[in-house]
């Protein structure tokens, strides 16, 4: 959480009552969507969600820019490129 | 943050809060990047006949046909133990896609080093 209001996003999820897995599997689509740097604003009605979504996003390395519980705005991680 | 998660379901329609409750948190392993484990056994292992859990409708909560859809659609797998297959004789039932009945020493391979289970 941090001060600052996030950049505008590229993406918007609304995942409305979706929770636990059903919110994740969600997230995590949208997220793998958007490309490496770009902003995901996730909208939910979920309770859960104020500490499942800081927690998914240490798990998964993509970063947590700003939240409040309702509202998220997650930016994906850099895609790793296998070197040939 | 790689690792493996496995979740343990000994229930089928005896208790369909606790089978739908378990693929809910199976699906969260699984779209945390965690190769996951639905290790089915006891009665558990109806889960993954083909039709089964196409009528268990949790209120309150997704189908479960869908969530074991979104589990197994999303790269998770799904074991059943061979035992508790035989005691019901299901070994020559359809599965869902990406069941598969295994046996004791892939479950305990999958678990050794400490894999964290949750059990239902």
């Amino acid at each position: 959480m941090i001060a600052n209001a996030p950049p505008d996003p590229n993406d918007v999820l609304d995942a409305g009552d979706q929770s636990c897995g059903d919110l994740v599997l969600a997230l995590k689509r949208a997220v793998e969507q958007l490309r490496g740097g770009e902003i995901l604003k996730l909208l939910t009605r979920d309770p859960g969600a104020r500490a499942d979504v800081p927690a998914w996003c240490q798990i998964t390395g993509h970063r947590l820019l700003w939240g409040d519980g309702s509202t998220f705005f997650i930016q994906r991680k850099e895609i790793q490129r296998k070197e040939t | 943050m790689p690792g493996r998660f496995c979740v343990s379901i000994t229930h089928a329609k005896d208790n369909t809060d606790k089978a739908t409750v378990a693929f809910l948190v199976a699906n969260a392993a699984v779209g945390s990047d965690k190769e996951t484990v639905v290790f089915l056994s006891i009665e558990g292992v109806w889960l993954a006949v083909d039709g089964y859990a196409d009528d268990i409708n949790e209120p309150g909560l997704a189908p479960l046909k869908q969530l074991i859809g979104d589990f197994t659609a999303n790269g998770g797998k799904i074991w059943l133990c061979t035992p508790c297959v035989k005691k019901r004789n299901l070994e020559d039932a359809k599965l869902v896609p990406g069941a598969e009945i295994v046996g004791g020493a892939t479950a305990i391979e999958f678990l050794s080093g400490g894999t964290t289970t949750l059990s239902y």
